[in-house]
């Protein structure tokens, strides 16, 4: 061991640029793995903090299903359950509140943003927790109105005391309540609390009749008997509750747990990369070091000496780019969390604590690095391993066992493209998903065999270009006597641009997609937008009457809203959007994909019919004219599916929409969480701004905004997203490149010698530099015009992928194929200046000695 | 008993028209203690030989016995620990490790076989320093003359203190003065040491060294001659000329 790793250690700062560069391959992988499953477990863990701050003695909570409230009287059918030794209801909401909400002062950052509203039954909750008041307060009593009881800490943060008053959006419009009694300061993390009776928060909410949580001490202690209990609860209230857990930001958390996941994606795909890069350089080392090998097998190092120096020389690589992964992942990590901090806390009311790193996460990051490296040098390490000792003494062309397995990795690398290609036509987002990745590997398998002919048909070109030049033979049989390193040096590139030209295509389509969609939804002249879009749940809407002084402002012609109920459709939890079907499409409307858009919004209105998503569609398994049974908090109740269209805030989200008339009837919701308005015709913003502002003063849950501005917003938005992406595309890019410009080098050193002979015998050096850069440009095209057409086909895969919950049509990548071809025989280019200059000056007994 | 005993060896390279018979049916013995030079003209097969006898390559047909034992019989592991404890390699180009210092290609055959580095760097010195590469230890390969790494090469084949040692030209690369050393040295360890000596050479002052010769030619044993010492470089001369070279 010591002496393999002496070894490995002077091989590695032998050639310093090379060892980098690989390495560097490897922390970029573990950097992104690290670095990302930093950043959104320290988000969820705000998030949770937030969501999950209720204490207490609680042993059981009862939620509904979908997450929305239920009717007060469900609570009854506890009474006379054994073993449960107390219960209370209450009715939980999170209260965004606007920007200076609190303090009224721009320049500086609010403490508060979000509070809890909790309506509960003063009695029942002190049964179960006790509320140490300060003196001289009180807690609440049941027959208060407009009182509240709030921490300490938050009376400090809004600058109040006992006997004032605070002002709460609800969806009546501001709400005073006066402060009767203060508890000890907050000390858990999440939102403060304020506590009122539970009429007062049904009121504030447009819940009438409604809890969303029941709180259930249980009198055992003992495991079973306490189960027991759980069980009977569970029977007595019927499937449509959720008896344990309270899990009200489920749907946030799954959008987290996918961010999570296409990141995680991305950090393989980048190790993958790494992989392949290791692989490369180290099947390179192998034949370079033939004679060294062979001469210590001939000295009596045996093949497993041989195989664990191959494998140290890995090893070492991947212990220290892992390292170096690491610290740089932590450094991205908390640089990440730290810039997001402030626009995750006014966005999502989050509040991110320090970054989370978890020593599983550091042990997995070094296992996944060191393994990846280990498992690629595995490969060039067994053929290391079969040298033998005659390599040393007699070097040998090692091309003959090369043909045959070319053969062999092309038929698996087609059965892989095979099997990738049927993934796609499944339309399944997984296996859609499981075929890029299996299509990059299997065209990385068959590049050998395709490339083979191309490299003996530009030889012949070379040939015949430098046949007046004098060293047409050499020319052409370097390109042909070698399809190995030619085929090394072509799939890296191909694979580099590949992913270039990929997510290139990705991203042209995506765009053109959110533009069109956005102008179709979002059209309208003046948008209300609550603080969470598309998280309604947390969101707190407004009383029709709004809606309706709106539509009574001179200058309007109609206003159209959407209203939000939580449903669950076979336990998994829906998105209920109720909209007018009259006045919605005149204002607003829906991108259809199928269904006639006339004819749905007519079903809408005539009976328990809805229009979905196609993360609806995707998610539940069934399709247009189905009939699924959707559980409310009135009991089931069947709905027909009529049509499947989208709007851009609700796209990725599972979701539901049906008309407003059954939202009420079903789901006991009236309260408006997103309104629209449109002008008259010739009526301009400013005629009506001012009007429209003191109404909307009324409503501070909501910002007011100009459609067009806010279009313009979220295109201003995107382009920061997309470069983003793009940072991360480049970042994907660039070892890929490295690795290009890696193997052309390579194959020029390699070569030093055999261009000292030609040198020797007569070549100038002008020759020798335009043979050299002739060939890596020749090369360089190969890979890209293979790299072009496999992202193509990748970009293809990702925009059908995504067009499952995206309806998006492809849209030909231009850009991103013109800079895949600058890009490709630029770096080819680079790739072959340098060494060729070096080759070219090269003293021609220097040559000759390089061993 | 004889150390190394050849029965019928036979080695052909490539197959059908392009087939060549590089060595063919050669039957030798060396005794334990002896001191032989094989010679030849350019393509006899020498360095064929060479490699079969040392266990690096695999003859067509006939066997190689070293003390009695049957090479084609061990496996690759048990050749390879044969070569590191028996074998002391001298090849006729340089093939030292470019990436490691003079004094660790001369250890390598100790340290593959386990002893601790700085033990084996130490005995890797001390043949160094006898072959006058004393302050040349920590130089790489490519820092030192062809003569110099020949003798770094032939200080590797000492180190293990191995019973037989194989040196294919050892002297190819050197002054005169530099290659009587080697040669003598040679001769000093079958003489002090008891060690066996096989030695390929073109040079007849240099195959004066030995106690016995080995002409090749075409694959075949074309004669042997055990030397009286006065005189020998000019009587292998004229045998060299005899049998056309
Ligand atoms: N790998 C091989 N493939 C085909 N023929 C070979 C191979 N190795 C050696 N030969 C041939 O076998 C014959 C003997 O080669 P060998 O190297 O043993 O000769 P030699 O006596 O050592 O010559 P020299 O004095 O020039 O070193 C030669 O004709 C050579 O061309
Ligand atoms: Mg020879």
């Amino acid at each position: 061991m010591n002496f393999q790793l002496t070894l490995a250690w002077r091989y590695l700062t032998g050639r310093v640029l090379r060892t980098t560069l690989t390495t560097f391959a490897v922390i970029f992988g573990v950097l992104v793995i690290f670095g990302m499953n930093i950043v959104l477990p320290t988000m969820m863990e705000g998030f949770k903090a937030n969501m999950m701050a209720a204490g207490g003695v609680v042993d059981v909570t009862v939620t509904h299903v979908s997450g929305g409230g239920f009717p007060a009287e469900v609570a009854r059918k506890l009474d006379g359950i054994p073993g449960l030794s107390a219960y209370a209801v209450s009715l939980e909401r999170t209260v965004n509140l606007p920007p200076d909400f609190v303090d009224g002062d721009p320049a500086r950052p609010d403490r508060v943003s979000a509070v809890n509203l909790v309506g509960l039954d003063p009695e029942a909750a002190r049964s179960l927790q006790v509320y140490l008041i300060d003196e001289p307060g009180r807690f609440l009593q049941a027959n208060d109105t407009n009182a509240a009881v709030i921490s300490e800490s938050l009376a400090d943060a809004w600058g109040v005391g006992l006997g004032d008053t605070i002002s709460l959006p609800s969806v009546s419009g501001l709400t005073d309540l006066t402060i009767v009694g203060i508890l000890p300061p907050r000390t858990l993390p999440g939102n403060e609390e304020v506590l009122v009776p539970l009429a007062q928060s049904q009121a504030m909410t447009g819940q009438e009749g409604q809890i969303n949580t029941i709180r259930i001490a249980l009198t055992s202690v003992d495991e079973s008997a306490r189960a027991e209990a759980t069980a009977a609860i569970q029977s007595a209230l019927g499937s449509g509750y959720q008896v344990g857990a309270l899990d009200p930001g489920s749907e946030m958390f799954a959008s987290l747990k996918l961010g999570q996941a296409a990141f995680n994606m991305f950090g393989v795909l980048a190790l993958f990369m790494g992989g392949f890069i290791i692989f490369n350089t180290f099947r390179t080392v192998v034949a370079e070091r033939r004679r060294d090998i062979g001469m210590l097998r001939a000295l009596g190092a045996t093949r497993r000496t041989i195989t664990g120096a191959i494998l140290t020389e890995g090893l070492v690589q991947g212990v220290f780019g892992s390292l170096i992964g690491i610290v740089l992942g932590y450094l991205f990590g908390a640089f990440v969390v730290r810039l997001s901090a402030e626009p995750m806390k006014s966005f999502l009311n989050i509040n991110m604590g320090s970054p989370v790193v978890s020593p599983a996460l550091v042990v997995t990051s070094l296992l996944m690095g060191v393994g990846v490296t280990l498992l690629s040098t595995l490969l060039p390490a067994r053929s290391a391993s079969r040298v033998t000792p005659m390599d040393a003494l007699r070097p040998s062309l090692a091309e003959v066992e090369y043909k045959r397995r070319a053969g062999a990795s092309f038929i698996s690398g087609v059965v892989m493209i095979g099997i990738a290609l049927l993934g796609l036509v499944s339309g399944n987002m997984g296996l859609i998903a499981l075929g890029g990745l299996l299509f990059l590997g299997g065209l990385i398998l068959a590049a050998p065999m395709l490339l083979r002919p191309i490299a003996w048909a530009f030889g012949r070109l070379l040939a015949w270009f430098y046949a007046r030049q004098g060293i047409a033979d050499l020319a052409q049989g370097n390109l042909t006597r070698q399809p190995g390193r030619v085929t090394v040096t072509a799939s890296a590139t191909l694979i580099g641009l590949a992913i270039i030209v990929a997510l290139g295509g990705m991203t042209t389509s995506l765009t053109g997609m959110m533009d069109d969609i956005l102008h179709k939804t979002l059209g309208s002249d003046y948008l209300f937008i609550p603080p969470s879009v598309a998280v309604w749940n947390s969101d707190l809407g407004a009383s029709p009457d709004f809606a309706a002084r709106l539509g009574e402002v001179e200058g309007v012609e109609a206003v159209a809203s959407l209203r939000f109920a939580a449903g669950a459709i076979n336990g998994q939890a829906v998105s209920v959007l109720g909209l007018d079907p009259q006045t919605f499409p005149q204002v607003a409307g829906l991108d259809f994909t199928e269904g006639d858009e006339a004819e749905a919004y007519a079903a809408l209105a005539s009976g328990r019919n809805m229009i979905v998503n196609g993360a609806f569609l995707a998610t539940l398994g069934v399709k247009v004219g189905d009939t699924v049974e959707v559980t409310t908090p009135e009991g089931p109740r069947s709905y027909t599916i009529v049509a499947e269209a989208v709007d851009l805030l609700n796209a990725k989200v599972v979701t539901a929409y049906i008309s407003q008339a059954n939202l009420a009837a079903d789901f006991g919701r009236t309260d408006d969480v997103f309104i629209m308005l449109n002008l008259k015709p010739g009526v301009a913003l400013e005629d009506v701004e001012a009007q429209i502002k003191a109404i909307a003063a009324d409503y501070p849950q909501f910002t007011v905004m100009a459609g067009k501005k806010y279009i313009d917003d979220m295109m201003q938005y995107m382009n920061a997203v997309w470069a983003v992406m793009f940072l991360l595309l480049i970042f994907l890019a660039i070892p890929s490149l490295i690795a290009m410009m890696n193997t052309l080098a390579i194959n020029v050193i390699e070569r030093t010698r055999e261009i000292g002979m030609v040198r020797a015998v007569g070549a100038t050096r002008k020759q020798v530099r335009r043979l050299v850069v002739a060939e890596a440009l020749l090369l360089a095209a190969v890979g890209t015009a293979f790299g072009i057409l496999a992202g193509l086909y990748l970009g293809y895969v990702i925009v059908a992928g995504i067009g499952v919950m995206f309806p998006m049509t492809y849209e030909f990548p231009l850009a991103g194929v013109l800079a895949a071809i600058a890009v490709g025989l630029l770096f080819g280019a680079l790739a072959a200046v340098i060494p060729a200059r070096q080759a070219a000056r090269l003293q021609v007994v220097e040559a000759l000695r390089y061993e | 008993m004889s150390l190394i005993q050849t029965e019928n060896l036979t080695k052909i390279y490539g197959a059908g028209e392009a087939a060549v018979t590089a060595l063919d049916h050669v039957n030798i013995a060396v005794n334990e203690g002896e001191f032989v030079a094989v010679m030849g003209p350019s393509g006899c097969g020498k360095s064929t030989l060479l490699h079969l006898i040392g266990g690096l390559d695999r003859p067509n047909e006939g066997n190689v016995r070293i003390e009695g034992v049957a090479l084609a019989e061990m496996d690759d592991d048990a050749l390879t620990k044969l070569r590191r404890q028996k074998i002391g390699f001298v090849f006729q180009f340089f093939n030292l490790i470019p990436v490691l210092t003079a004094v660790e290609n001369a250890a390598l055959p100790v340290t593959l076989d386990g002893v601790k580095p700085s033990e084996a760097k130490k005995r890797a010195a001390e043949w160094l320093t006898r072959f006058g590469l004393g302050d040349r230890l920590a130089a790489r390969p490519d820092q030192l003359s062809g003569g110099q790494q020949q003798r770094v090469a032939v200080a590797r084949a000492l180190v293990s203190e191995p019973a037989l040692i194989l040196a294919d030209e050892p002297t190819g690369n050197l002054d005169t003065r530099s290659g009587d050393e080697i040669a003598s040295l040679l001769r000093d360890v079958t003489k002090k040491y008891g060690r066996t000596v096989v030695m390929v050479t073109h040079d007849p002052r240099i195959a004066a060294y030995a106690d016995r010769i080995i002409f090749l030619k075409d694959g075949k044993v074309v004669d042997e001659t055990n030397l009286e010492r006065k005189g020998a470089a000019d009587q292998i001369a004229s045998k060299m000329k005899e049998i056309g070279d």
